[in-house]
């Protein structure tokens, strides 16, 4: 039906008002400035002042080549396990399991290796597979069993932890062999595996979620169930899998922890929460204008560590990166609501604007 | 419009507000342009005009939200050196859901003690004051669980319970944007009673017939400017419309429509509130269902697409038999549906026209190894958005900052993109300005003609009768009536809608179609 009346014009316009054929609202300038402004990407101006002035302060340290091959190699882990939230977020499932799915990670590659004696491949394969297993449990509890996602990944956190002590007996798993553990600690083009292995995810993620349909039902299910699922998306499919996705990266995470350490430590996954979902929720607030994003969170993991490392290598107290976390959280994300404000009473205006148009009009950016 | 002189109708009362060459700029935009008036003790002005016509601005210079950068307004003295206290109740009450009309009530007084002595105090002074407008409720309800109606009762209730004297201004805006026939009139009985009592109310309001009906005197924005300032008494339905929209809308064309084919047929349907409804839909007529709210009418369109439960019966779509409560199978089989709560069901207001746009349907973007072709995608929208006049024309841009008319036509441009057999919609055209009201008849027109069948639910008669070919009336999950040709008025449907007889029924003597442009 619509291509024949495609060619008519249809609709009487709201009247007395010219036809404005494109809007200047779209127009290249005003797009890259968005793009470069502090609201879109605060993060790179942040690193950019953390750079300098730590460059001043403690220059022979933290511009040491060292120092940065260390930061990158040892947040690669944290990074790679804030992609796998990234995912479970955007589908609207907030993953608190996270920090257990991690754990879970870690302590069952040990189990696999030292006590049931699996081949290495295997080992690894069972414990990914494992983690996805878990996020399909978590994906069920929320869509059949309708537990709100918060409660349900705290009970499925809980229950992992039990897990992770019964299988651990609450003890470090030693002695894992030398090629595995070669895993995390052999370099590649001057970086470890870990940095490699989180750039691959991090791009694959970036692809699905950014350049395939998937990635559209994820957002669309994060952003309006209701609506998506009108629109013919299968929700609980599409949270069911995000979950999964998101249980396998976090496992490989937990996997490469262990790897790198060389022990399989059964307190070492909870940690990881806290500085995930940090580093999702405020990079959130880069390049996509308030959408969750990967490329976001990759990114702030970094600046966050760069600050941290600075305080560090300048001798600040021990409690000094917690605060500068919790801080860039709150401001970043304080601060991109009440950009929200602004751009939608900007966008008012311009509603306001339709009825009389003006030369030049400019889109609702602000600085 | 200076055709309309600001005409004074003599109310008696002393003045509250008065309201005098109030300019409010922004950058590169006039939003309110020498705005003046009165208003006076006892008397109810309307304030009209289509989104964006500087309506909510006023409201903000009004409250203090905005300054006015040119005029003033003045609050009379309320004697005794005190001004004039003002009350505004917006679309989003401030009322607490979770909380009892009792609760809601005694916010903001200093706390009595909690004995059960001063708790069925409190119980009967709520239940004296809801009584104050011959209104019988129950108090002990949580806000969410009574109707909306009663909502914003209780709110205005809240608000003159604190007012000194009963000289105040009541602020009203758009009140009944989510209130039908008689909740309406419920509302409008309390605000009457309010005038009665000295106080000033400023209406603000989309709905012309309404404003007919409850205000005294009516105040056309267009730009920003006065268009016009008159007494109700003294104009009509057309001369209003004329006023706000600047040039006379064209009634909506009725086409013969070449009815074909039966595409959607429903048999024994039941589940919710709906009982047991057959129905037919063809090929390029538009289908009006009617019915009160609770007649099954909000119910019965969801459940053929498949978004409610359905718990018995067969809908067939093309002769093909529709499975249950299955949605992709609805959408792979050409059946669309536009619910009524756009911001709930209807779209994701957080993604992008763009995004919204190709959601369903997304897969015909689908190139090798799931990539998504972005560059048709947006091909494809840039025509859609053309199609239907989207404004501003920036498909990338979240579909929350857009007007309420604009998100309607990207919901309906989703599914009009998916060529379907059936289009399903429920009150289309709720919360949208009258530009975009006509846009969407003609839109479900062009789909008609274009060989859809399109049923039509709607709480308004008026639309109905203008729009639809056919009306079937719903009243208690049943289908009790269909209108045709003649038959197909707004005073019939009502009465078949409330099952009166039709010496009963107390409809105002226009009827004319144009109307439904209000």
């Amino acid at each position: 039906m619509p291509d024949q009346t495609a060619e008519r014009s249809l609709v009487g316009s709201a009247p007395g008002t010219p036809e404005p054929e494109t809007s200047a609202g779209e127009s290249k300038i005003a797009l890259v400035l968005e793009k470069l402004s502090f609201r879109n990407i605060s993060a790179l101006y942040i690193f950019a002042a953390i750079f300098i002035v730590f460059s001043i302060w403690v220059p022979e340290t933290f511009l040491a080549e060292s120092t940065w091959r260390s930061l990158i190699d040892s947040q690669a882990i944290t990074a790679l396990i804030a992609v796998g939230v990234v995912l479970a977020i955007s589908a609207g499932a907030f993953n608190l399991a996270v920090g257990s799915e991690v754990g879970v990670g870690a302590i069952l590659v040990a189990y696999f290796l030292s006590t049931a004696g699996f081949p290495i491949w295997l080992s690894i394969l069972l414990t990914v597979v494992a983690g996805g297993l878990i996020g399909v449990a978590s994906g069920l509890l929320i869509t059949v069993a309708r537990i709100d996602s918060f409660i349900a990944t705290l009970g499925v956190s809980s229950v992992l932890l039990a897990g992770i002590s019964w299988v651990s007996s609450d003890q470090q798993i030693l002695s894992l062999s030398s090629s595995f553990t070669a895993i995390g600690r052999t370099q590649f083009l001057g970086f470890t595996m870990p940095v490699w292995i989180m750039i691959a995810v991090a791009i694959a993620v970036w692809y699905l979620l950014e350049r395939t349909p998937a990635g559209r039902y994820i957002y669309a299910t994060g952003g309006n169930i209701d609506a998506a699922r009108l629109s013919g998306i299968r929700t609980k499919w599409v949270i069911i899998l995000s979950l999964a996705g998101c249980g396998m990266i976090v496992a490989l995470g937990g996997l490469l922890l262990t790897s790198t350490i060389g022990t399989g430590d059964p307190t070492i996954g909870p940690p990881y929460l806290l500085p995930a979902f940090t580093a999702v929720f405020l990079g959130s607030t880069q390049f996509r204008g308030g959408r969750i994003n990967v490329l976001g969170t990759v990114v702030v993991v970094y600046v966050l560590q760069a600050g941290v490392k600075g305080f560090q290598l300048a001798g600040a107290p021990t409690w000094i990166p917690e605060l500068f976390n919790g801080v860039a959280l709150l401001v970043a994300v304080g601060l991109a609501k009440y950009q929200r404000r602004t751009q939608e009473s900007h966008a008012l205006l311009r509603l306001l604007r339709i009825d009389r148009p003006k030369k030049g009009d400019q889109p609702a950016t602000d600085a | 419009m200076t055709g309309i002189s600001a005409t004074q109708k003599n109310t008696g009362g002393p003045r509250l507000l008065k309201v005098d060459g109030v300019i409010k700029d922004f950058p590169g935009l006039r939003a309110l342009n020498r705005v003046s008036f009165e208003l006076r003790s006892g008397e109810v002005l309307a304030v009209v005009g289509q989104n964006g016509c500087g309506k909510s601005t006023l409201v903000k210079v009004l409250a203090g939200v905005y300054k006015a950068d040119g005029g003033d307004f003045t609050v009379e003295d309320a004697g005794g050196g005190e001004p004039v206290q003002m009350h505004f109740i917006h679309q989003t009450r401030a009322l607490i859901p979770s909380m009892t009309t009792i609760e809601n009530l005694a916010l903001g007084r200093a706390p009595e003690s909690r004995t059960s002595l001063a708790k069925r105090r409190e119980r009967r002074r709520a239940e004296r004051l809801i009584g104050e407008f011959g209104l019988h409720f129950d108090v002990t309800k949580p806000i969410s669980e009574i109707s909306p109606a009663e909502r914003t009762i209780v709110a205005i209730v809240r608000a003159l319970d604190g007012w000194t004297r009963p000289e105040g201004v009541l602020v009203l805006d758009e009140p009944t944007a989510e209130l039908h026939g008689e909740e309406a009139e419920k509302l409008f009985e309390v605000v009457r009673q309010v005038a009665a009592g000295g106080a000033g109310v400023i209406f603000i309001s989309h709905r012309l017939d309404e404003v007919m009906a409850l205000a005294d005197r009516v105040l056309a924005l267009r730009d920003g400017a006065v268009v016009g300032h008159v007494s109700t008494a003294e104009c009509d339905h057309d001369q209003l419309i004329h006023m706000i929209v600047g040039r006379r809308l064209e009634q909506v064309e009725r086409r013969p429509s070449r009815v074909g084919d039966v595409v959607l047929e429903a048999r024994g349907v039941g589940g919710g509130s709906v009982v047991d409804v057959d129905l037919t839909l063809r090929e390029g007529e538009i289908l009006g269902l009617g019915g009160i709210v609770g007649s099954g009418r909000e119910t019965l369109v969801g459940l053929l697409f498949g978004a409610h439960r359905r718990e018995r019966g067969e809908v067939e779509i093309d002769g093909r038999r529709l499975p249950k409560d299955n949605i992709t199978a609805s959408i792979a089989n050409r059946v669309a549906y536009v619910p009524a709560d756009r911001a709930a069901e209807g779209a994701v207001m957080e993604m992008s026209v763009r995004e919204n746009l190709t959601l369903p349907g997304l897969r015909g973007f689908r190139r090798a190894f799931g990539w998504l072709d972005l560059r048709s995608e947006a091909k494809e929208v840039s025509k859609w958005t053309k199609l239907v006049n989207l404004r501003p024309v920036m498909p990338s841009r979240r579909l929350d900052l857009f007007s309420g008319g604009n998100q309607q036509k990207v919901v309906i441009a989703k599914w009009l993109r998916m060529e379907p057999r059936a289009l399903l919609l429920e009150e289309p055209t709720q919360g949208v300005d009258i530009g975009a009201k006509v846009a969407i008849y003609e839109l479900l027109q062009q789909a008609a003609a274009g060989g859809a069948g399109v049923l039509l639910a709607s709480a308004d008669a008026k639309e109905l009768t203008a729009v639809c070919d056919r009306v079937l009336v719903m009243r208690d999950g049943r289908i009790v009536a269909e209108a045709v040709g003649t038959g197909l008025s707004e005073a019939h449907l009502l009465k078949e809608e409330l099952g009166l007889s039709i010496d009963q029924l107390n409809t105002r003597p226009s009827d004319n179609e144009e109307e439904i442009l209000a």
